[in-house]
């Protein structure tokens, strides 16, 4: 099983033990997986809102590449899958789109055309899809260790794109974290957004956002909140005591990538996952 | 097969949950079922409705945390999502509620007017000529026209839940995005310009509008291409414009976003400054790095050029 990465601006930053955990995690998965050549932002869910065209077009380059690769895509954050995801419906429903994007690339001299030849999948589906990669692999299994499955909004909505389960009614990472032997835990928020995309300019109603997320997995008993979003995972742990001070609340709660949470399934230290990296609640993560 | 409605009652300032429990029939609607109760059980139960056919938008309600169209979705088809014989139905959220599971429209309604939301036509048009209009501009609005103002798309908004005060709803984005594309109307900008005074840019993106909206029509998009025009229309002095901005001129300066810089860019160097304990608090984990120097794409010249010509085309579109 071979996959073309979109590994996306933060697993190359802040979000940086992301992309090591997932390299270590599909290594012992046996899904091989090869960073697309060039590759650049996806727009961040902002890039449209100055130039739809270009936007468009710039993905329309990065998925290009993947399927000269002869490989689908892999990504390993709700937003570039959404970026991506909205380009590929886009360009795959609209010929004359399709054409005019072509022409632009064409006229910058990129060597590739879109086919619309590659599917755009995330991590985290790749796992729903193929529960067997687990199979025989879990050898710390997380012994009900009560998991908030954090979903964040991309990977579900709009449903037209993101058509994984339903987003409406999302179960897949319970299913997940329940494979991996551990207990998911109902919190209140646990469909809320974390208000990563606002977090300038409507600083104060975010800062809320995150001390409620935080407190209401914190409420359900969970020793870890696990996301298939490094954009959630940083808004939620790097902000996290701010949080706190917005809803006057004492929670600590580790915030884990998915990919964390599965590495530490399959026998991964906590250093080995990048743990160290993480802002909050360091002393409070009881695996690994 | 019997379905339990667990409603969510508001009399009077008084708030409780009732629960009825009534037969399933094939193709029963939740209104169907609100009905019953109404008719046979409660005659106290309170909610709104009038088309039963998905056209006036009266009988949305949640149920199970997510908006509906009561006369739209059917009993049996929630029993199935959800794998239960028991279903929460509550007001939208989001909302005043006047009682039960009706809501109050008019503070709506004075949001909606906030931009100005008539066709104010252009000069060239006459009480005598009217305001003609070729298909293909209709046709550039023609989807948002679709609005059956049924509140669905505010329910979930994140943004809404947590401060209605300095946003709107999306509905009223819908409407500034259909009038501001109107070939007719003499000053999009004065729609505009409101809309960024009165928000545009604190939309989470959390894409719940669009998910909602029973009739399709995409709010979440309608906020990013009103976003766009604000670009056109030099309305974008503001924090999330220079944001936006700064993550698409990243593309073309290296290809990928420069933490780094984000922010200055943003907020400017001063306000960015204030910043320093967070840059201190994620330099200590080595989340941040500032002798680390930001790489630049191989391709950047052909990605520089990918975007200029997409620029010129978004040009000649218009």
């Amino acid at each position: 099983m071979k996959y073309a990465l979109f590994p996306g601006c933060v697993l190359e930053g802040a979000a940086a033990e992301a992309y090591t955990s997932l390299k270590k995690v599909c290594e012992k998965l046996d899904i091989e997986i090869e960073e697309i050549p060039n590759w650049t932002c996806c727009g961040a869910s902002h890039a449209q809102g100055v130039d739809d065209l270009a936007a468009l077009a710039v993905n329309a380059r990065n998925i290009s590449i993947a399927e000269n690769m002869g490989c689908d895509i892999m990504t390993v954050c709700n937003t570039c899958t959404l970026q991506l995801r909205t380009a590929k419906a886009r360009l795959d429903k609209d010929e004359k789109l399709r054409e005019k994007v072509n022409n632009i690339l064409k006229e910058s001299g990129h060597p590739y055309e879109y086919k619309g030849t590659s599917q755009v999948t995330h991590f985290l589906w790749i796992l729903d899809d193929h529960p067997e990669l687990l199979d025989g692999k879990i050898v710390n299994p997380l012994n009900g260790y009560k998991v908030a499955a954090y979903y964040g909004c991309h990977i579900l909505r709009p449903q037209e794109v993101m058509d994984h389960g339903d987003g409406k009614h999302p179960e897949y990472m319970e299913r997940l974290v329940r494979k991996l032997g551990a207990e998911p835990v109902w919190f209140d928020a646990n469909r809320k957004c974390c208000g990563f995309h606002a977090q300038l300019a409507a600083e104060r109603d975010v800062l809320k956002a995150t001390g409620q997320i935080v407190d209401s997995a914190d409420r359900a008993g969970a020793g870890a909140l696990v996301t298939p979003c490094p954009l959630c995972q940083m808004q939620l742990d790097m902000y996290e005591p701010e949080g706190r001070e917005a809803v006057h609340s004492q929670a600590q709660v580790p915030i884990l990538h998915l990919q964390q949470l599965v590495g530490l399934a399959l026998g991964l230290t906590k250093e080995e996952v990048g743990f160290n990296r993480h802002v909050s609640a360091q002393d409070k993560l009881k695996l690994g | 097969m019997d379905v339990k409605l667990r409603i969510h009652r508001f009399v009077e300032d008084k708030k409780w949950v009732q629960d009825y429990t009534l037969p399933v029939t094939v193709g029963m609607t939740v209104l169907e079922a609100l009905t019953q109760i109404k008719e046979h059980q409660d005659p106290t139960l309170s909610f709104t409705c009038s088309c039963r056919s998905s056209i006036c938008g009266a009988c949305a309600v949640r149920v199970n945390g997510n908006a509906e169209l009561a006369c739209e979705i059917l009993v049996e088809n929630l029993m199935k999502r959800y794998d239960t014989d028991e279903l929460t139905i509550e007001p939208l959220g989001n909302f005043r509620v006047i009682r039960d599971l009706i809501v109050d429209w008019d503070p709506k309604y004075a949001r909606i007017k906030k931009i100005k939301p008539t066709v104010h036509p252009k000069d060239e048009f006459s009480a005598e000529e009217g305001c003609k209009q070729s298909p293909e501009d209709f046709n550039k609005y023609k989807k948002l026209a679709g609005c059956i103002l049924c509140g669905s798309c505010v329910s979930e908004c994140n943004k809404n839940a947590l401060n209605q005060e300095d946003f709107l709803d999306p509905f009223v984005f819908v409407k500034a995005a259909k009038i501001t594309r109107d070939s007719r109307d003499k000053d999009p900008k004065e729609h505009l310009k409101v809309v960024v005074d009165a928000g545009l840019w604190r939309c989470f993106n959390c894409q719940e509008c669009t998910a909602k909206c029973p009739k399709g029509l995409d709010p979440a998009g309608a906020i990013e291409k009103l976003k766009e025009a604000t670009f056109k229309m030099g309305l974008d002095d503001n924090v999330g414009a220079r944001h936006a901005k700064a993550i698409y001129e990243d593309i073309s300066e290296s290809g990928t976003l420069d933490e780094s810089k984000l922010n200055i860019k943003s907020e400017g160097f001063f306000a960015a400054g204030l910043r320093a304990p967070m840059a201190l608090r994620l330099m200590r984990v080595g989340k941040m790095n500032p002798l680390d120097s930001h790489p630049v794409n191989k391709e950047i010249d052909t990605i520089r050029k990918i975007v200029k010509n997409a620029e010129a085309a978004s040009k000649e579109e218009n």
